[in-house]
């Protein structure tokens, strides 16, 4: 009887073993001095040596229950509870095979009790897989000792049974020598064992019903699982065979281990930067481009270690690195939710180009690379990409932002949520790698201008000066996702919303990009910081119609953009000269210098999570940083219960390229969470692994459409 | 098994004479009278949990997701390694078979009596599993300034990675030995 606990330990509390093993083997041994030698004699020789085994064996199951550790967890350190504090919740919710399962604060342990756990008053302690207290044995039954208590009533059933069946028939066979010694005693035995019997019996058959459902009987008794469903239970068969053959767990209690030392001595490793983001170029899944990927690396950490602007847009580049570095931060202002909104936009392109580039065999190379990684960098400055018109063809430049792009656009697909697609269309022409994109935007521009009028309306009215003016088309674009934002109610904006005709059209001149820049960032500042209900509810509704819409027209696109692609590619570099971009860099850069794009996003994540790019932002952005820049390590945390909810929700849908997969998986995942940590989705184990199931599933989905983005984005961002 | 550097903390000027003579550290602002003082450099600041994945029930499982608080100490793969190589062990052992078979038959043929003798195939893995973690600690953990302890202290409940830091960088009084060991309760 290993109690611990003070009722335990009483002298009360061993009656009742004492009786029970008095019984017990006090019954036994009379039945086999004065029965079994008649019954020897007269029935089968066998008789008593099989009753002799049965009855060992019960012996044997009785001392385990009674001696085993039934599996008592010890008390937690108080390193462990110290986050636990007087704020920590009673109960936490896990997510156990689909079904929610409380887990109980012990305030005794000072841990949250693991499911099935529960703590015993009698022993005081916490108990694994805790069935219940038997007084009989003076020991909790759990997880380790259940199979031996569960086998003794079983044997003692049988043994009872038997003693009973051979004491009657002794009597029977000896009516006439009622006051002999021999019939006494049996008649004795054969009352203690027909009186237990019953009770024994009734035992055994509710363990046999328990084992059957695979319930505890803490959980009988409570009623847990009266209605639901057990997550438990593994069938009756299998909970059978796990009672019977399972593996003993080990003892946690006063364990005997040799004492081994191991020195912390400083000074500490500390992983480099630099090496992170080679596994985080790895992890992002571009396998297939082990030479980009190097290069990229390279590129990466040049950028990384890059706080000063790169060549093209100085100032806006700067402010972007800023932003960058501090990428965890929350404070960010609406000019930087802009520009969140411009390197989402770009990024999008770059992983369409990426995907068409691959499908083509058209990767090249370096340059490429450190143009993409720019981009993203740069191209949140860069928001005011202006489209430049289709009149300056560039063919120098043609292969190059195609091949940048597509390496975005591969490394966006790593983390993008589906929701990058119409993104990306509406946004590429939006990304500004430093030899221009512009061109596949114009394309875009082009596009959009033959299916403007109907998208007018949700753009500005200066829609004909768009091509010729640089200017902020990605404010028309932020002013789309404005309307989207407050048109979330409208629930059903038009698909081609995302769509690269559309963003040719929503194109204004600079100085009406300029004022809806600032009504945007006006707007940006007034949403509200928390909008992941509304992000589930909007995009849900508006991601899958959006989808289906936009997967038809890619197809379509693909076929007239390819032919055009080539001829609209051209640099602006005037693009980055936007007065009105760098008047806003500065003050973005100030208040917010140590932000990234993705944290200062909250208030572009309004429009992103109405437009359904918030998973994409969220898991890009951060991504971006990591790779690119790797300035913090907090952003990605920031921003990893998205993440890991659209990379999980993503992994769980496969092909599906809605991001309302994203958010109703969400949903799920943040409801059962496990909140003893970090208040993270625990669905996903791993962040790495959904990213590159993400990947893949992103480009066996759409290797068709993204050909026809890539080769549109190509066209407006040249 | 005893992993340690008698090096102490690392005072570039002496590095000749530290152990033999009173060396005055670089960083500290205190001096180090003997040996004793020099060795023992880091403390312990915090200590990170890494909690059960009950997701598929009461199997011995470890979330795998990497705790933020170690962003800036160790790479993610590698405790995404660690945590998952310790899954499958866990899994091994408590995997029904053949062998698990063959154990509970014998144990009951023998009353039982087999366990005084013989340890289970569970306890076999958690040795194993002892010295994995062993070997962790010392190859890639403790040179971080990390340490891992095993879950079965902890009622295999949490995987608790204990963080320390270069107390020589940051005070002068130096703090006890961190050490590692799984002893008796």
């Amino acid at each position: 009887m290993p109690a611990s606990g003070a009722d335990a330990l009483k002298p009360s509390a061993f009656l009742p073993v004492c009786t029970a093993t008095c019984l017990l083997v006090g019954a036994t041994s009379l039945f086999f001095v004065f029965t079994c030698p008649w019954l020897a004699t007269t029935i089968c020789p066998a008789v008593p040596p099989c009753c002799a085994i049965l009855f060992l064996f019960v012996l044997a199951n009785f001392t385990m229950a009674t001696f085993m550790d039934a599996g008592v967890l010890p008390v937690a350190s108080e390193d462990e509870d110290k986050d636990d504090g007087f704020r920590a919740p009673l109960y936490k919710n896990v997510d156990i095979k689909g079904v929610q399962v409380r887990m109980k604060w012990c305030a005794s342990c000072h841990f949250y009790r693991p499911p099935r756990c529960s703590h015993c008053s009698v022993c005081d302690h916490c108990v694994e897989d805790f069935d219940h207290h038997c007084p009989w044995v003076n020991n909790c039954i759990g997880r380790r000792n259940y199979r031996y208590f569960f086998l003794f009533l079983l044997s003692l059933t049988f043994h009872m049974v038997a003693v009973f069946t051979f004491g009657l028939i002794y009597v029977l066979h000896h009516m006439n020598d009622l006051w002999k010694l021999h019939f006494t005693v049996t008649v004795v035995v054969i009352s203690i064992s027909g009186l237990f019997l019953l009770p024994v019996l009734g035992l055994t058959g509710f363990h046999l019903y328990l084992v059957s459902r695979g319930r505890t009987t803490n959980e009988q008794v409570t009623g847990k699982f009266q209605g639901g469903v057990n997550p438990f239970t593994q069938g009756c068969c299998n909970n059978m065979e796990y009672l019977v053959c399972s593996p003993i767990s080990p003892k946690y209690m006063a364990r005997p281990c040799k004492k081994r030392i191991v020195h912390v001595q400083p000074p500490f490793l500390r992983p480099g930067l630099d090496q992170q983001m080679p596994m985080k170029v790895g992890d992002n899944g571009l396998h297939t481009l082990a030479l980009e990927n190097k290069v990229c690396t390279v590129e990466l950490s040049d950028i990384k270690q890059m706080k000063n602007p790169p060549p093209l847009p100085p100032k806006p580049d700067r402010g972007l690195l800023k932003s960058h570095a501090a990428a965890d931060g929350t404070t960010v202002t609406a000019s930087n939710d802009f520009f969140v909104l411009m390197l989402l936009s770009s990024i999008l392109c770059f992983s369409q180009l990426l995907k068409a580039s691959e499908q083509q065999a058209n990767i090249k190379g370096p340059d490429l690379c450190s143009g993409f990684r720019e981009s993203p960098v740069r191209g949140i400055h860069q928001g005011s990409v202006s489209v430049q018109p289709p009149l300056q063809p560039n063919t120098v430049y043609s292969s190059l932002p195609l091949n940048s792009r597509s390496l975005a656009l591969k490394h966006s697909c790593r983390y993008g949520s589906k929701s990058q697609l119409p993104a990306m269309q509406s946004d590429g022409w939006r990304s500004s790698p430093p030899r221009g994109i512009f061109t596949s935007s114009t394309v875009l521009a082009n596009q959009s201008s033959n299916d403007g009028p109907p998208f007018n309306n949700f753009i500005n009215p200066t829609e004909p000066q768009l091509m010729s003016q640089r200017g902020a088309p990605s404010v028309n674009f932020h002013s789309h996702f404005m309307v989207l934002g407050s048109d979330r109610s409208v629930q059903c904006p038009p698909p081609h919303s995302y769509s690269p005709v559309f963003m040719g059209v929503t194109r204004q001149s600079p100085q009406a990009r300029d004022s809806s820049l600032r009504d945007l960032v006006s707007q940006d500042t007034t949403l509200p910081k928390s909008a992941a209900a509304r992000y589930d509810n909007f995009s849900k509704t508006i991601m899958a119609s959006i989808n289906e819409r936009r997967e038809l027209e890619e197809r379509e696109r693909m076929l007239h953009l390819q032919a055009r692609s080539q001829a609209h590619y051209c640099a602006d570099v005037g693009i980055y000269d936007i007065p009105s971009k760098r008047s806003l860099v500065p003050d973005n850069a100030g208040p917010s210098g140590s932000r990234g794009p993705t944290p200062p996003a909250y208030g572009s994540r309004e429009f992103l999570m109405s437009t359904g790019i918030l998973t994409y932002g969220m898991r890009t952005s951060p991504l971006s940083n990591s790779s690119t820049l790797s300035l913090t390590h907090g952003s990605k945390t920031s921003s990893s219960p998205l993440q890991n909810c659209s990379n999980s929700s993503l992994q769980n849908k496969g092909k599906s390229s809605s991001p309302a997969y994203c958010s109703s998986e969400r949903q799920t995942q943040a409801v059962p969470s496990s909140t003893s940590t970090l208040p993270r989705l625990t669905s996903t184990n791993s962040s790495a692994p959904p990213y590159t199931s993400y990947a893949t599933a992103k480009r066996s989905s759409l290797p068709f459409p993204s050909e026809g983005k890539e080769s549109v984005t190509l066209g407006a961002l040249k | 098994m005893l992993s340690s550097m008698k090096e102490g903390c690392h005072d570039p000027k002496t590095k000749q004479t530290q152990l033999l003579k009173p060396g005055r550290r670089t960083k500290a602002s205190g001096v180090f009278h003997n040996l004793q003082e020099m060795q023992h450099c880091a403390s312990l600041v915090t200590k990170v949990f890494i909690q059960r994945d009950y997701s598929e029930g009461t199997v011995c499982r470890f979330q795998t997701k990497f705790p933020s608080e170690l962003n800036i100490r160790i790479e993610r793969t590698l405790l995404e390694e660690t945590v998952k190589t310790l899954n499958s062990y866990y899994m091994e052992a408590e995997k029904i078979g053949g062998q698990s078979y063959m154990e509970g038959c014998l144990a009951c043929a023998t009353a039982y009596i087999v366990f005084l003798c013989m340890e289970t195939r569970y306890e076999k893995v958690l040795k194993k599993i002892s010295g994995y973690i062993q070997e962790q600690n010392e190859k890639i953990y403790a040179p971080r300034g990390l340490l891992l302890t095993d879950p079965v202290e902890r009622g295999m409940r949490v995987l608790e990675v204990s963080i320390f830091e270069d107390q020589g960088s940051a005070g002068s009084s130096p703090s006890s030995t961190l050490s590692s060991d799984s002893s008796a309760r």
